[in-house]
């Protein structure tokens, strides 16, 4: 990989992390390395995030979540 | 997806999977996860929407401006403006993937957040395939981990499998039902493409689309689907129609209309797979609320759907019942179908149609424009509704071209349509038959006149009053330059003058002559007589006659004709003349119109003869002629008897004159010359051939029913001609008779001389005997006896002709007041002017 596309590589992930950080989604870099090498593959988005989705709610009830009363979806 | 591809996708999921499983410190099985990670990805094969990075950054942006963080929502869209500048290599290749994944997971950590509660949660089941019973979550879970404990558990296995099978089962089904609102939406979309959604789809046997009865949606949903979905069963249908049309080649179903009319609808199309675009576009964008704060549905929803549909559903709606209308209608009638359908109080379908119909008539207008300018039929797939026949040049006028009342389309009335046919009929007419080509100035004048350009699509639906006054200038323009071309170069008066002078026995002088001298040809029995010497004193009575200063063109028509005669047939009865019309005035003089001049001729003909007869009479009986001699030498009761017998000839002869008199005065001035008069007037205002020809035909009919040659009148047409048999019978009786007193005036003379001599001789000799006296007295007294028995029987003779007479003219004048025709009333006042008969039969 020439620098010049390890750059582009890197301030793409930089954008994409920003992104992610102002959509809460609560995702480290490295992840996301992974998450954008899995989409560029071709995989369908929606089967990675609900991977992420689901493997990231293995523990029951949080401690995390506060006990918020139920609004509607 | 290749081998080493397949590799590299496992380690990254591994890779993956290894990271968020690692966050979470109470959850170690990673083997587990990874296979859940694994099944996940080969479950969701297929992304459910369509790629495209700005739709769904555009739908972030909203969503985070809806929530209030407007800054958050700028930041994005500067980082998203230039993320997506980034290509080459290195670079995010599948944007749209990587975004749509970040939202989703976003948008569930938000739903999380919001909504605690574990029962909603996906039940993480599947993990439940190995035997690791230590996260069970849910009471059911709970209560099977409290009774089944390690080994216990294994030992259990049958019954926990099958609870383990069901699980997964009600989870594959759930997740399967689980169908949102979204996905609906965008079934819905494909479905109105004619696309089969993924839960929505066509099903052949309802005829319709419908929604899978495995996904568990409320009944209203269902409904809804339903309802939005006939939109897409409509534009299958006129799909299906475009489609079939547009292949078949030639293309001789449907016709230029029905390609226009595709076309059209195809156009339509094209706006409704814009509308579509614009939806499917704005589908996953959320709705922008300005107090909420909280996350909104999507933009749209099926609701909103269907108020989107409303006006596209009509539409479509319109353009099936059409499609469905005209599937079996072509050219003129399909245009008339649709016409109907546009009468539309609704402004939204009444310019909806207008459009449609603009297209669908431009072929037609453009037929209908050729067609009046031009002359030209082009027609080839049999749509106009003006129709061709081969027929010959001089019926070509008549028959050649009719309307199609099937193909006329309601909104050209009957009387333009009648105009339109008549236009081009005399541009064709003008072309056969007249070998003319002024037609084509007046046409380009009538064109200027309208304010109509001749190329081609000048005209258009809607513009019928620009498609009259066209008609009306060209029609107009061309029926006067015909009816110049008629009067001057072909003489069409002339001609009729000339019909009428000989062959309606308008000139005297000419019919005169010609009576006179054919009138021993024709006595002979008609298989003796040869048409070349008739032929030849037809000649010489022109020759004689006023008509030698006529225009030898028209005397060269006129002709002798010889009809079939049977046996018995005199040169009178076969006798007559004839008119010979060529192209292009043999539109005018048909043949069965020259059939019928010949049968007034063949009418007026006996009429003179007879009135020629009646004169004959008349010469031979002048008064003077027999007075002048005195018959004072016959015995006085011969004499009586003379004198009488004459006397009835004459009041014979007398009454038929008065009556063969009066009815050639009738003929020929109230029949004649006034259907002459008539029919030069209205040859004056005729505007076109068609009221020439009108004209002409009265005319004729005229003539036809006043001289009693009608349907109507023909037993009084038969009376009349026994009449005249009679008058002809008389009139050699009548010449007999005459013979007889002059031969008899002869023998008396004769006798008298003799005796003169034979008593100037006996007063020489004084002393003859008596002898020759006596056989002068026998002589005297026999011719006495020839002569009174000829007398009487002259006189017995004509008092049956007398009565016959009598009472066929009573039979006649009795019939005549109920004829229909009021100007034969005016025939019965003349005859009957005096009152005579009506006195004598007050009865009639």
């Amino acid at each position: 990989m020439d620098p010049e596309a390890a750059r582009t590589a890197r301030e793409s992930l930089d954008l994409t992390f920003h992104i992610s950080n102002i959509l809460d989604t609560g995702l480290d870099r490295h992840t996301l390395s992974v998450l954008i090498a899995l989409c560029d593959l071709g995989l369908n988005p929606e089967a990675l995030a609900a991977i992420v989705k689901e493997l990231r709610r293995e523990p029951s009830p949080s401690p995390l979540m506060p006990n918020t009363p139920p609004s509607i979806p | 997806m290749d081998e080493e591809e397949q590799k590299k996708v496992i380690d990254l999921v591994k890779e993956l999977v290894h990271r968020l499983v690692s966050q979470n410190p109470q959850n170690p099985n990673f083997e587990n996860s990874l296979r859940y990670a694994l099944r996940i990805l080969s479950s969701r094969l297929t992304p459910s929407i369509a790629p495209d990075a700005s739709a769904i950054a555009e739908s972030i942006k909203r969503r985070l401006a809806t929530q209030g963080n407007s800054s958050d929502a700028l930041t994005f869209s500067d980082l998203f403006s230039k993320f997506s500048s980034k290509t080459g290599p290195g670079s995010v290749n599948n944007k749209w993937a990587l975004l749509y994944s970040l939202k989703i997971i976003s948008d569930d950590r938000k739903g999380s957040k919001a909504v605690v509660n574990s029962s909603t949660l996906l039940p993480n089941l599947p993990l439940n395939g190995s035997h690791f019973t230590n996260h069970l979550n849910g009471k059911e879970n709970r209560k099977l981990g409290c009774r089944n404990n390690g080994v216990l558990l294994v030992s259990k296995d049958p019954e926990n499998l099958r609870e383990i099978a069901f699980r997964e089962f009600k989870n594959l089904v759930k997740e399967e039902n689980e169908v949102s609102e979204e996905v609906l939406v965008r079934d819905v979309l494909y479905c109105c493409q004619g696309i089969d959604g993924k839960y929505v789809k066509f099903d052949a046997t309802v005829d319709g689309y419908v929604l899978s009865e495995l996904v568990k949606v409320p009944r209203a949903t269902r409904v809804m689907v339903r309802k939005l979905c006939e939109l897409g069963w409509l534009f299958r249908k006129v799909r299906g129609y475009i489609s079939d049309c547009m292949d078949e080649f030639p293309a001789e179903e449907s016709g230029t209309v029905g390609q226009a009319f595709c076309a059209a609808l195809q156009d339509e199309l094209s706006e409704y797979y814009k509308l579509l675009a614009v939806l499917e576009a704005q589908a996953m964008n959320p709705i922008p609320l300005v107090s909420e704060s909280a996350n909104s549905g999507n933009y749209l929803s099926l609701r909103r759907l269907s108020v989107w549909f409303a006006e596209p559903m009509v539409k479509m709606r319109l353009m099936a019942v059409l499609v469905d209308k005209c599937r079996i209608l072509r050219g003129g009638a399909m245009a008339g179908a649709i016409h109907l359908h546009a009468q539309h109080g609704d402004p939204l379908v009444h310019e909806f149609m207008t459009r449609l119909l603009k297209r669908v008539c431009s072929p037609l207008f453009e037929m209908v424009r050729s067609w009046v300018l031009e002359g030209e039929l082009e027609d080839i797939f049999a749509e106009f509704f003006v129709v061709s026949q081969p027929v010959k040049a001089e019926s070509l006028w008549r028959e050649g071209y009719r309307l199609h009342a099937g193909m006329l389309p309601s909104f050209i009335s009957q009387s333009l349509a009648q105009r339109i046919l008549r236009t081009g009929k005399s541009i064709n007419f003008l072309r056969v038959c007249c070998d003319d080509r002024g037609w084509a100035d007046a046409a380009t004048e009538a064109a200027t006149a309208a304010g109509t350009t001749t190329r081609r699509g000048g005209l258009g639906y809607g513009e019928t009053n620009a498609l009259e006054s066209l008609v009306i200038e060209a029609a107009k323009r061309i029926d006067k330059h015909l009816l110049d071309v008629m009067y001057t170069r072909y003489k069409f008066k002339e001609h009729c003058l000339a019909i009428k002078r000989y062959l309606l026995l308008g000139q005297g002088d000419f019919v005169q002559y010609l009576m006179d001298i054919v009138g021993p040809e024709l006595s002979e029995p008609a298989n003796t007589i040869s048409s070349f010497k008739l032929a030849g004193l037809l000649e010489s009575a022109i020759r004689s006659s006023n008509a030698q200063y006529d225009d030898p063109d028209i005397l060269d028509r006129l002709r002798v004709k010889l009809m079939p005669h049977g046996t018995g047939d005199r040169g009178w009865d076969v006798f007559s003349l004839e008119y010979d019309a060529n192209a292009p005035l043999d539109t005018l003089f048909t043949e069965s119109v020259m059939a019928r001049y010949l049968r007034i001729f063949n009418f007026l003909w006996k009429l003179r003869r007879v009135e020629h007869a009646l004169i004959g009479a008349w010469k031979t009986m002048k008064p003077n002629c027999i007075t002048s001699h005195s018959f004072n030498k016959l015995q006085q009761a011969v004499k009586l008897q003379l004198l009488s017998t004459l006397r009835r000839c004459q009041v014979l002869w007398d009454e038929m004159n008065h009556f063969v008199t009066n009815l050639q005065y009738y003929i020929m001035f109230e029949v004649l010359e006034v259907s002459w008069s008539n029919f030069s007037n209205e040859m004056e205002v005729a505007r076109d051939l068609d009221d020439l020809l009108a004209a002409h035909e009265k005319y004729l009919y005229s003539i036809f029913e006043k001289s009693l040659l009608g349907e109507r009148s023909q037993s009084l047409c038969k009376s009349l001609f026994n009449l005249f048999d009679l008058i002809l019978q008389f009139r050699s009786h009548a010449d007999r008779l005459y013979e007889g007193i002059h031969e008899l005036q002869a023998r008396t003379m004769e006798t008298s001389l003799s005796s003169r001599d034979k008593s100037k001789a006996r007063r020489q000799k004084d002393d003859t005997s008596s002898e020759p006296g006596s056989w002068l007295s026998d002589g005297r007294k026999a011719l006495t006896q020839r002569a009174s028995e000829f007398l009487r029987n002259m006189g017995q003779e004509m008092d049956a002709i007398a009565s016959e007479y009598t009472s066929l003219l009573e039979g006649f004048l009795a019939q005549l007041p109920v004829q229909q025709h009021v100007d034969l009333k005016f025939l019965l006042f003349r005859l009957d002017f005096t009152e005579f008969y009506s006195r004598l039969h007050p009865n009639v």
